[in-house]
């Protein structure tokens, strides 16, 4: 019975589809996402072809680690798929997540931010040096066939799209198909690039994302690189600019972390500044001020409050206890 | 693996205690990880910036409700992780890579996002695939070549 329906199910799926078939026969000659997605590239070569892409050929279920290892080994992180296939490849799924994919990324040391789901975007960053991963269906919506290649180049005048795609080198896929798999994944791509660097295209939000991220990952000091690239670009982006103050504290920098909290208290009035600020003057034994600041905090404290709390607490408590015990229990702690 | 299974049943409800005892020990050991790590930042308890990127979104982050609901997540991507057949070692380091933001994300849907891994098409469809890929829609097959 159950087989039955399920065939049943399967054949009218397939009767549907014949019907859009169909319908799209007719409808051909007037879509051409190809061109339509052209129209704002007047700026872009021609052509662009990164022909030094290092390729890994794969005809099983590893395009994800060979995607990968392929614009990390561009961007200066030499690695082979068969070292990431531990980290990202989902035996039970036969694939690899996408949010994976950026977390395999950042373990090699790379800062990896999604760009615009633009074809533009894409080619401007082809055009600026850094391949793009991408997320493709090749099926359908109803029987997707996910894939991750690299593009690589493009070409405007043939229409095409040069990707380094499992176990081809060099496919040249006409723009018009190429969107077609891409808007199945709602085009889903990301660039990987050394902590002093960013992608050409990639906006505030998914910068910031990417660079929080990373500090996941990374030790201090890259970490601390990496925001300060990203606040050349935001300097007024106050989650970068605390990011670098918590890199530099975690590197042991408190002076610099300092001086970055008390420009986010004092541009911005951001609870959080606030807390971190004074608990650094609380490690450095300036109770007085930290006192004063962490009451500032609480009053826009909103979701932290209870942070900011504790902080006047042991604020309070260092306060009570004899005043050189507090750096002689850090340097305790340092042994 | 090499006991030859006189009463199924019984084995199968052990199977179910023993994913239920190793989620349970999934929970208790990321909570005790989280433990210690608030021991370690104890003398600095600077708000961190994962927890300022969340507040700047707008999300009501740092509550100890917010951070045991992490913890849940993490668990939870750890075991599902271990059941798709990652090695335990690996899923450990896995999800430790991953931000609060990106494990709770996965806990949801690690069993439906799109795994990029290619050549899943289906006998059933293959035609309807091929035809398909001849009018430049899908790209499925290497041996096709789009009409227009």
């Amino acid at each position: 019975m159950q087989l039955a329906y399920l065939l049943a199910a399967g054949w009218r799926k397939t009767v549907s589809s014949i019907a859009c078939l169909l319908a799209l026969f007719l409808l051909a000659g007037c879509a051409s996402p190809g061109h339509q997605a052209l129209s704002s590239v007047e700026d872009l070569p021609p052509r662009t072809e990164l022909a030094e892409t290092p390729f890994f050929a794969d005809d099983s279920h590893f395009c994800g680690p060979a995607a990968l290892a392929t614009v990390l080994t561009a961007a200066g992180f030499p690695t082979r798929p068969e070292a990431l296939v531990g980290q990202v490849f989902l035996p039970g799924r036969q694939g690899s997540l996408q949010i994976e994919m950026l977390a395999g990324a950042r373990r090699q040391g790379a800062v990896a931010t999604v760009i615009p789901d633009a074809l533009h975007a894409l080619m401007r960053e082809i055009a600026a040096g850094h391949p793009v991963v991408i997320l493709q269906n090749l099926g359908l919506s109803w029987a997707p066939s996910w894939h991750y290649a690299v593009a690589v180049g493009y070409d405007l005048q043939a229409d095409t799209l040069l990707l380094r795609s499992g176990p081809l080198k060099r496919q040249a896929l006409s723009l018009r198909t190429f969107m077609h798999t891409w808007d199945r994944s709602g085009r889903w791509a990301f660039v990987v690039s050394p902590p002093d660097q960013l992608p050409a295209t990639a906006t505030q939000a998914e910068t910031v994302k990417a660079l929080v991220a990373f500090e996941r990952n990374a030790s201090a000091v890259s970490a601390a690189q990496a925001y300060r690239t990203g606040l050349e670009r935001w300097p007024h982006n106050p989650t970068l600019a605390m990011g670098l103050g918590n890199a530099l504290y975690a590197s042991g920098d408190k002076e610099g972390a300092q001086a970055l909290f008390r420009q986010v208290v004092e541009r911005h009035q951001l609870a959080a500044a606030y807390n971190n600020l004074a608990r650094l003057l609380l490690e450095s034994g300036n109770t007085n001020e930290a006192r004063l600041l962490a009451q500032q905090g609480l009053a826009v404290a909103g979701p932290l409050r209870e942070t900011l709390m504790e902080t006047l607490k042991a604020i309070d408590d260092a306060a009570q206890t004899p005043k050189q015990s507090i750096p002689a229990a850090a340097e305790h702690r340092g042994q | 693996m090499h006991i030859q299974s006189q009463v199924p049943i019984r084995i199968g409800l052990e199977e179910k205690t023993m994913k239920r005892l190793q989620r349970i020990l999934a929970v208790v050991l990321s909570l005790s990880l989280i433990h210690v790590s608030m021991i370690q930042t104890a003398h600095a308890t600077l708000v961190s910036t994962e927890q300022v990127a969340r507040l700047a979104d707008g999300e009501q982050a740092g509550s100890g409700h917010a951070r045991l609901t992490t913890a849940l997540s993490r668990a939870d991507v750890r075991a599902a992780m271990e059941r798709q057949g990652v090695d335990p070692a690996l899923a450990l380091e896995r999800v430790a890579a991953l931000t609060d933001d990106e494990a709770g994300r996965l806990a949801e849907q690690i069993n439906s996002a799109p795994a990029g891994g290619i050549i899943g098409a289906l006998l059933l469809v293959f035609f309807v695939l091929l035809v398909t890929d001849i009018l430049g829609l899908t790209k499925v097959y290497p041996f096709t070549r789009p009409v227009r």
